[in-house]
């Protein structure tokens, strides 16, 4: 595997540990930001934090913007809910994290680059500087400057833009785009933001070279990703996987399966904001393109699975109130959309009204895409509706009775 | 058991326009009338053209209300005239979806 040996985090690697395994070999190769860019391009590496942006794109636009100064961001917001991923990578490989960052500054022509890290993560905030001041002083960073910031934990905190926001002192609210900030990011300057996953898978593709990195995943999507599995499972943890790999053996082999031992009911399979999948999509690749194909995707690797006897009532009504929780405010219709699901779903729940409500949930969502900033506003859709369409049965029974199957009121 | 509604939005833009105000004044001047109720409403979709009041169930939108036209609103939810001249700039297909969620039973 590329970003753990063990397929798992094993050990917190120190800065010795990752010189003695060769680290920081494609900073000292001193590569020029052409050859950077051209290997990452090569590669395919598309973005980890949930939208697969191709990175080396990413960097491409950012690198021939003429403004000045350049900046990385490396992500580190993590706000999604049962997401872990980043914690873990920075708490037991900050070098390779930060390699990635002097990298990724180093292709764009960046002078200063930024961990924006989730608040809450006091190890990472202590391990990584140490890292900052262990690389500065062996000389890795150059002139490149590497700051920390704290970010609140709020949802929409960890979207790009709301990033950048916090970055220059204000609140967390997304902006409107484009520009895109790889051309009108910080201060209005072109702005990489990758996330933690993203930048380190860096030096080993630099390291190793593109085509190595293409033996693992698939065509369209290189590569491995890291996969948060939650309690629900026998072996709960981060898993690393080469993409493509068959949902069913993190399911079953390194999952362990369910903890209830109760039968499989239900998949989440990337993150909240994500369609909801039947059990007999347990054999579908875990990459972008076959997840879409399936009628889900695969966001940034939060996998949830429900067992039988989960009321997915209950379910998409907890989905739909973080999503209105976590609505920022600032964009009219998506306070509207996220308010006005919380109370069709409650009113499906409690059984006061008619089957007309499925339809009106299709509705104000239809009514509401992409009418705000950002994609927040689009995100409930596919775990309610897909419930709706998948978990009929549930949802009838609530309206009916105003309690799950097999439950009294 | 009230037979109408005066829904008074009560989302961020129409609050930042007036709306607590008027939900105030219009339950105070509604307070004695029989069958009707004032109630704040979360969002009608249509923040640009707040503050907005829709009377239900006779499903008419009053958009870009102010103070001064409280008494007018009152007097048509009692049984009087609808007032016209706040009942255009909301676009139709909002008022669809709004009214089907109100006959649905989200109030």
């Amino acid at each position: 595997m590329i970003l753990f040996p063990d397929g798992k985090p094993t050990t917190r690697e120190t800065f010795q540990e990752y010189l003695a395994a060769r680290g920081y070999r494609s900073v000292a190769a001193n590569l020029e930001p052409a050859a950077l860019l051209k290997e990452i391009i090569a590669s395919g590496l598309r973005g980890r934090g949930g939208a697969g942006f191709p990175a080396g794109r990413k960097w491409s636009i950012a690198a021939e913007s003429p403004e000045t100064p350049r900046y990385v961001v490396c992500n580190a917001g993590e706000d999604e809910p049962g997401s872990f991923k980043d914690r873990i990578l920075i708490e037991y490989r900050p070098h390779l994290v930060l390699e990635g960052m002097i990298l990724a500054a180093r292709a764009i022509r960046a002078e200063q680059a930024f961990l924006y890290l989730n608040e809450t993560y006091d190890d990472c905030h202590r391990l990584m500087s140490q890292a900052i001041d262990e690389a500065g002083k062996a000389g890795y960073l150059g002139s490149l400057k590497v700051t920390i910031q704290r970010a609140p934990t709020v949802y929409v905190a960890g979207e790009d833009s709301a990033a950048l926001e916090v970055l220059e002192g204000k609140d967390p609210k997304p902006r409107q785009k484009p520009p895109y900030p790889a051309t009108s990011g910080l201060f209005g300057k072109p702005t990489v933001v990758n996330n933690v996953e993203t930048l380190a898978n860096v030096a080993p593709i630099v390291a190793k070279g593109a085509s190595w990195f293409r033996t693992m995943g698939t065509e369209q999507s290189p590569g491995t990703m890291l996969v948060c599995l939650g309690d629900e499972m026998n072996r709960p943890g981060l898993y690393e996987l080469p993409l493509g790999t068959p949902l069913r053996h993190l399911f079953e082999d390194l999952g362990g399966g369910l903890k209830s031992g109760g039968a499989l009911k239900a998949i989440l399979p990337g993150g909240p904001s994500c369609g909801f999948l039947k059990p007999e999509f347990l054999d579908v690749p875990l990459d972008p393109d076959s997840c879409k194909k399936a009628g889900s995707t695969l966001g940034c690797g939060v996998m949830r699975f429900y067992a039988e006897g989960t009321c997915m009532v209950e379910e998409s009504l907890g989905l739909a109130k973080f999503f209105a929780q976590e609505c920022c405010g600032q964009c009219p219709a998506c306070r509207m959309e996220t308010n006005m699901l919380v109370a069709l779903l409650e009113r499906i729940q409690q059984g006061k009204g008619d089957a007309s409500l499925f339809d009106q949930c299709q509705k104000v969502l239809d009514f509401n895409r992409g009418k705000g900033f950002c994609a927040l506003i689009n995100m409930p859709g596919p775990p309610v509706l897909s419930a709706i369409s998948l978990f009929r049965r549930d949802f009838e029974h609530h309206l009916q009775h105003g309690s799950c199957e097999g439950k009294s009121k | 058991m009230a037979n109408t509604y005066v829904l008074v939005c009560q989302n961020a833009d129409c609050k930042a326009r007036g709306a607590v105000e008027l939900l105030s004044q219009l339950g105070q001047r509604l307070q004695a009338a029989e069958g009707v109720e004032v109630k704040p409403y979360m969002c009608f979709g249509a923040c640009q053209a707040g503050p907005n009041i829709v009377v239900y169930p006779n499903k008419t939108w009053y958009c870009g209300v102010k103070a001064g036209d409280v008494d007018d609103i009152a007097t048509h939810a009692k049984g009087g005239a609808p007032v016209e001249r706040l009942t255009h700039g909301v676009d139709p297909s909002l008022k669809d979806l709004i009214f089907q969620l109100l006959d649905a039973g989200l109030f």
